[in-house]
């Protein structure tokens, strides 16, 4: 590729001055004259039926404004996609705790309290599943509205099943030399966004709106991630045409997935109450209100089958998943056929067969979480493949050598892979990184002397990940960004994704700015705003980099051409003949014209100096029932080793070090690309050692910082990150994403070398110190939240063999 | 009850509830909305101030405990004319920066630290932003911030 101006060089976040000096705004910074507060009362059952519900006591409290139930919404509020079982609050039934009954707005704290302690609700309890594996036996609670929620599908509690099926992993299982038949499960897990969930809505003056009878509009600030999705919810839920209702997106303080669904919901109760009281209203949660209402990644149960031959050649896989979607869908069976997607690793076999299952339960509910399904099954998979190594006596680097999926190999799902797959070069790249022949052999000798207890063992341990580009067969796959130049010269860039700290304003404005060859500090990319900026779906599944940016590249191509057309009347000359140098124009004589010049010359022309791009995904294709075809356009690879020491008379396991390679095709934004490894990374450490929300009888357990720990900065190594950068043609410069997959194979590499170090397999997440020490989960008899809710500490986990 | 404070090097007064923590005194009654809250209890570090020049967690300091101090904020953190200092700075040049949110208390931690230490190991900066959590960066590149305004703080003292 020709050399660059802007693509792959030193550059500055494009907002990280405001956010240094502190004047970035977040929605709780906003305020607004006559702004009040709201606060949704939320239940304190698992499952209960809402027996009874009365808001107008509250009405009557002094300084409270308006209270809203799920009957002031057009058809209860109902939303939700795939699978509308949600609503903006409860409609007959709660099915967490947390669940979102009713919803005040207040001129004063004081005033909110007492509204929401006035309000008349009586709960019904009913009985409560909260074991995904029980909750698809033919006697447990019923969670789901089957067959309303989702009507294609069986019935009760199974939400949806996804296959993939090649060949007949059993007769060879039956025959192969080396197997391994295992259970693995993960857990919840918390985003933990810095900045918790909140929405402000502003009405329009009255008459605002397009209804000829003097209808109302509204404009909504959400901490979320899709301001499209948003914007489609509350017209569906409020009876409102698009033009009444516009989403703006503030600055977001930390996603991961986390502010999808709930930021919806939470937008449509401030829009409806700012609607009924005229004045603006806010809502933020606190870290209490976050954990406990706010979506987790789903936790998993995997029993996994392979079978190999003695030089280590994988022959065949059988995974069947049972996932835990709580208490209603959200995105969760997207995340699940993402998971059946990778569940079997990014490997060769003959033969491979997997079943996931989703199941409702009581237990808060799940949604997107980085890495989407494919972190829970990689911390599976990539145990299971180092066992196979470990039986075989072989090393596990050259074990996935051996079977890693190279170009033009075809995948079990059917599906013929390009030239930019490069698994093996990333093998090869962190076994230089961490020296890791040196160190496996060193680990091991030390292991075969004899323990004094108490003494320190070190390890090392190696997985890889394949991660399916973007939204893949789960939908319509599409970006549109705009470009304008302004009377100043400079050029304002939308696009319909949103920037929560990804460090996609950055990208998108590098990509302008080289396909331009202007310099970046031309071009203001602005936040999404869903009057001035196109849908491009939602902001989910590392799709940024990919389809928002080569949505960035066509509109900028699009505005080059005009400009070479301009300058090409200006010089008298053929387009063709029309030289650029950076921001310089140079005609067949050598004659120079600025960019400034140029564009006045195209005004005098009176072309229209803006353009927009749209790019949509090339077909992909997925047979649901068959389990065979073209899941994803293209993949991410990379591949991560993780050292660890281990001490044997706690069970502490310290992470002395983290090496990465990526295969992300052409590096965009370096820095970014580097930062969006190192927080993966760090998610997935503390994913691996020391993350778990954890549901006693639907209760979760950590509700702040004090309780649920994540990783500070003592608990992080230096981490060592760096890129294969095999060109991917169809992304803009060559680039593919990078946001999730620095997570996925973090937590298996970490546990593999606690393997190492140890001969222990941790098979259930999180690998905490009794794990490590005693081989087993001690059961706490009575938890906090237990103890103050005089609950018995109880709960069985039916395994996936039992179940069958 | 009347609270008077120095806030960035002015003087303010202020009433307000005797209850009223730090972090709502400064929110909501002297806007330095760059003072965030993150979690309430003192663990994530997002209210981080420095209060006669010791990092605390606002939302643990009473307003009234600020009384007669000072209090330095993210706003209160400036180079020549207006625009980030040195530190500030260096988390831009390191790429320090993600979602933002923790930032203006990862500033004040690594200006606590770099006021106290000059020449911090990178294990010394980890262990003083340890109570400030951020979930995007990984924390190496904060981390690679601080350092770097260290070694040339260093080199302008000496020089």
């Amino acid at each position: 590729m020709a050399d660059t101006l802007y693509v792959g060089k030193p550059a500055r976040r494009v907002d990280a001055l405001e956010k240094v000096l502190g004047t970035a705004k977040y929605v709780g910074d906003y305020r607004l004259p006559g702004m009040v507060y709201a606060r949704a009362l939320r239940s304190t059952l698992p499952h209960a039926r809402i027996a009874r519900l009365d808001v107008t006591p509250a009405l009557r409290i002094p300084g409270v404004l308006a209270a809203i139930t799920c009957d002031d919404f057009i058809d209860h509020g109902r939303f939700g996609f795939p699978v509308p079982d949600m609503y903006m609050l409860a409609y007959q039934r709660v099915r967490y705790v947390g669940d979102a009954i009713a919803a005040i707005a207040a001129e004063t704290e004081e005033a909110l309290q007492a509204g929401l302690e006035a309000i008349e609700l009586e709960l019904e309890p009913l009985p409560g599943v909260f074991d995904p594996v029980a909750a698809l036996q033919s006697d447990a609670p019923i969670v789901g509205e089957s067959p309303w929620d989702a009507p294609e599908l069986p019935r009760g509690n199974l939400l949806t099943r996804y296959v993939v099926r090649k060949g007949e992993p059993d007769a060879l299982l039956a025959d192969c030399a080396v197997t391994l038949d295992e259970e693995y499960s993960t857990v919840h897990q918390e985003h933990a966004y810095i900045e918790t969930e909140g929405a402000l809505a502003a009405p329009w003056p009255s008459g605002g709106g397009t209804s000829p009878s003097g209808g109302a509009g509204v404009t909504v600030y959400a901490s979320c991630q899709s301001p499209f999705v948003n914007r489609n919810n509350l017209c569906s839920v409020l009876g409102l045409p698009q033009e009444d209702v516009r989403v703006i997106q503030p600055q977001v303080g930390g996603a991961f997935g986390g502010k999808d669904d709930q930021m919806y919901q939470t937008s449509g109760q401030v829009a409806k109450l700012a609607l009924l009281t005229g004045r603006p209203v806010r809502m933020i949660f606190d870290r209490e209100e976050s954990m406990i209402a706010s979506y987790k990644r789903d936790a998993m149960q995997m029993r996994i089958q392979l079978g190999a031959d003695r030089d280590g050649t994988l022959r065949a896989s059988k995974i069947h998943a049972v996932v835990d979607s709580g208490a209603y869908a959200a995105i969760t069976p997207f995340t699940a056929w993402r998971s059946s997607i990778h569940a079997m690793g990014p490997y060769r076999y003959d033969a491979c067969h997997v079943d996931t299952d989703v199941a409702y339960t009581n237990n808060g509910y799940s949604g997107a979480f980085r890495g989407f399904g494919n972190t829970e099954v990689c911390a599976g998979i990539e145990q299971a493949i180092d066992q196979i190594a470990w039986e075989i006596g072989m090393d596990p680097i050259a074990l996935r050598l051996r079977n890693c999926l190279r170009p033009g190999d075809t995948t079990p799902h059917g599906q013929s892979l390009g030239d930019d797959v490069a698994l093996a070069e990333c093998l090869e790249q962190v076994r230089r990184l961490s020296d890791w022949d040196r160190k496996r052999a060193a680990f091991s000798a030390a292991q075969s002397e004899p323990s004094v207890p108490g003494a320190m063992r070190r390890g090392i341990g190696v997985a890889a990940v394949f991660h399916g580009m973007s939204l893949g067969a789960e939908g319509a796959d599409f970006a549109v960004g705009t470009l304008a130049i302004n009377d100043d010269y400079t050029l304002t860039l939308t696009s319909g994704l949103t920037d929560y700290g990804t460090g996609s304003r950055t990208v998108f404005t590098l990509i302008a700015a080289e396909t331009l060859g202007l310099r970046p500090e031309r071009i203001k990319m602005l936040r999404p705003d869903t009057d001035t900026a196109i849908d491009s779906g939602p902001t989910v599944a590392s799709r940024s980099t990919v389809l928002g940016g080569n949505a960035t590249r066509v509109t900028a191509m699009r505005l080059d051409s005009l400009l070479t057309h301009a300058a090409a009347d200006l010089f008298g000359c053929q387009a063709a003949q029309v030289a650029r140098h950076g921001e310089r124009y140079v005609g067949p004589n050598e004659e120079p014209a600025s960019f400034e010049q140029v564009v006045d010359h195209a005004r005098q022309m009176g072309l229209t100096l803006s353009t927009h791009g749209r790019w949509n995904m090339p077909e992909i294709h997925w047979s649901f029932e068959q389990g065979q075809g073209k899941p994803y356009f293209a993949y991410h690879f990379g591949a991560q080793v993780a050292e660890v020491a281990v001490d044997t008379g706690t069970g502490k396991v310290e992470v002395t070090g983290i090496w990465a390679a990526h295969n992300t095709g052409k590096v965009i934004f370096p820095q970014g690309a580097l930062g969006q490894l190192y927080g993966g990374i760090t998610q997935g450490l503390g994913y691996a050692l020391i993350e778990r929300v954890d549901y006693d009888s639907g209760y979760m357990q950590a509700t702040n910082f004090d309780e649920y720990l994540i990783p500070t900065a003592m608990d992080v190594p230096e981490i060592v990150g760096s890129f294969v950068e095999k060109p991917f043609a169809p992304g803009p410069f060559g680039a593919k994403n990078i946001g999730e997959p620095g997570m996925v194979p973090t937590a298996p590499a970490i546990l593999n070398a606690i393997f190492h170090a140890t001969g222990r397999h941790i098979r259930h997440l999180p690998a905490n110190l009794e794990r490590v020490l005693l081989g087993h989960d001690l059961r706490k008899e009575g938890s906090n939240m237990a103890c103050k809710l005089g609950l018995r500490a109880e709960r069985p986990q039916t395994t996936l063999q039992e179940a069958v | 009850m009347k609270i008077e404070l120095t806030l960035n090097g002015a003087p303010v007064s202020v009433d307000a509830p005797a209850d009223t923590s730090l972090l709502e005194l400064l929110r909501d009654h002297l806007d330095m909305t760059g003072v965030k809250e993150g979690c309430g209890i003192g663990e994530c570090g997002a209210c981080s101030v420095l209060l006669d020049g010791r990092l605390v967690n606002s939302c643990l300091t009473l307003a009234a405990q600020a009384g007669g101090r000072k209090v330095i904020t993210i706003e209160g953190i400036r180079g020549a004319e207006g625009g980030p200092n040195d530190l500030q700075q260096a988390f831009i040049d390191y790429g320090a920066v993600q979602c933002g949110y923790c930032i203006p208390g990862m500033v004040l931690a690594g200006e606590a630290l770099l006021a106290r230490n000059l020449e911090p190991t990178r294990a010394e900066i980890r262990e003083a932003i340890a109570g400030n959590l951020c979930r995007c960066t990984g924390y190496q590149q904060i981390v690679d911030a601080i350092q770097a305004t260290a070694i040339k703080r260093q080199e302008n003292s000496n020089g």
